[in-house]
């Protein structure tokens, strides 16, 4: 394991590292200057938290390819812009991801082909058999999702996994719009928490 | 006020978790968040639970997308960094945490052309390379493929000098019936590329054109490609001349001389 305790390290994907432990935020680093080596070993540690959690979102595999493609090489391209005093490198690749898997729901998915979509929350069965750390972290948020109400639990996997926005959060849950930020926040504090997120 | 504070303040989880619901109100809690340290720090945490719920789905991706993307990167430039020049640390629009959502959309630009390109590419050297195993395979579709290759070729050749001349414009606008063009504008030559996403689907028989809009005449910029998955593949367009707006409207096929609807996009080009 690394020693250093940045969320980089934390959140370490599962697939396999050539260079050994070199951080995350250091290989960005090199990808700004436009290091390839440094970019295919950068790919091959996030291509799975990238593609899995815009799977999660648009569902549609071809759809979540080409969106990860997209985001992986938006990734290669403003590497210079990235900034380590806004949070490590995973945070910045996995949020680059996330966004750009709502953008796309937002600007070409019929509302109802989306409500159909997201009314299923549960988690995709695993494709591939999925290396340990993956499933540590799995078992880790898993864990800490469970130590939420169930509002709390609903609105987090509604609003992240499924792609919703708070509006229709508050909608499939049948709360006011004040009720679901309110819930949204507490339940993220208590993950924050649960997750030793500093 | 107060209160809308108060309000804005308690949007920080929806925030981290991108599920605001407009563009306006994303813009509307950035400012807020380059003016409120704690809500930033907020936000900053909340990140990193998303990043957590991120691995926590892993999923294994297609193999065959490695060699794509690196193969994208090589002929892909990249964004220099940012020159700060103001030594003590500011908390402006441009240094708001985490890329700022539309400026996001305008550098999808050109990775949407570099990508899209790609596939086009790959797409018709398989088919190449397909008939070419075919034995019984008629010279004439042979050399018809060949002709696509070689076009294909040279489109590319055009999107890799506007995507990597040295001073490139990126802009990108919405259209008045939804979806979103966006362009990367190279000013020393006049030329751009320009993709489009989320237009709505056309009926038979009807075509979205370009225009390069000025202020003495209107010049067609040729059709957008149908829409793949939501997006155009990237046209090149020639020939800019000061005060141009690129339009886009919707003519019948095969397109019009000059535009017979209003334009749902005009957007001013800076040369």
């Amino acid at each position: 394991m690394n020693p250093n305790d940045s969320d980089a390290s934390r959140f370490r994907p599962a697939t396999a590292d050539r260079r050994g432990e070199r951080d995350l935020d250091d290989l960005l680093v090199h990808v700004a200057r436009g290091d390839q080596g440094a970019f295919e070993t950068l790919y091959d540690r996030m291509v799975g938290p990238v593609y899995g959690v815009i799977r999660k979102v648009l569902r549609d595999p071809s759809q979540s390819e080409e969106v990860a493609q997209e985001v992986l090489l938006e990734v290669w391209r403003t590497a210079a812009r990235f900034d380590p005093a806004m949070g490590g490198a995973a945070t910045w690749v996995t949020t680059i991801a996330h966004r750009r898997a709502i953008d796309r729901i937002r600007s070409t998915t019929a509302a109802a082909d989306r409500e159909h979509r997201t009314a299923d929350v549960s988690p995709p069965h695993d494709e591939v058999a999925e290396a340990v750390e993956a499933s540590l972290d799995r078992e880790r948020v898993r864990r800490c999702l469970e130590g939420l109400t169930e509002v709390q639990r609903e609105s987090i996997t509604l609003a992240y996994y499924g792609g919703n926005s708070y509006r229709q959060v508050a909608e499939l849950l049948h709360v006011t719009l004040g009720a679901i930020k309110t819930r949204i926040r507490d339940g993220l504090i208590r993950m924050r928490d649960c997750l030793g997120v500093s | 006020m107060r209160f809308f504070r108060q309000d804005l303040h308690t949007l920080t989880g929806a925030y981290a978790l991108d599920a605001l619901d407009s563009a306006s109100e994303i813009t509307r809690f950035n400012r807020h968040l380059s003016r409120c340290q704690s809500c930033a720090s907020e936000v900053r945490g909340f990140r990193e639970v998303a990043t957590a719920m991120a691995c926590a789905a892993t999923t294994e991706a297609p193999a065959a997308m490695r060699e794509r993307v690196m193969a994208a990167a090589a002929r892909t430039r990249q964004l220099p960094p940012e020159i700060r020049t103001h030594a003590r640390p500011r908390r402006t629009r441009s240094s708001a945490p985490w890329i700022p959502w539309l400026s996001g959309a305008i550098a999808t630009a050109a990775i949407a052309v570099a990508v899209f390109f790609g596939f086009a590419q790959s797409h018709t050297q398989n088919e190449l390379n397909q008939a070419r195993s075919q034995n019984q395979a008629l010279a004439a579709a042979q050399s018809r493929v060949e002709a696509e290759l070689t076009q294909a070729k040279e489109h590319d050749q055009a999107l890799a000098q506007i995507l990597g001349a040295p001073h490139v414009t990126l802009l990108s606008q919405r259209t008045t019936k939804g979806g979103v063009a966006v362009v990367v504008l190279d000013a020393a030559t006049r030329k751009l590329v320009v993709a489009t996403s989320g237009l709505p689907a056309l009926p038979a028989g009807k075509v979205y054109q370009l225009w390069l809009i000025g202020p003495v005449k209107i010049v067609s910029a040729g059709l957008l490609p149908t829409a793949q998955a939501g997006v155009t593949t990237p046209v090149v367009a020639t020939g800019i001349v000061k005060g141009d707006k690129l339009g886009l409207t919707v003519e019948p096929a095969p397109g019009s001389k000059q535009p017979t609807t209003t334009p749902i996009l005009a957007l001013p080009l800076p040369v």
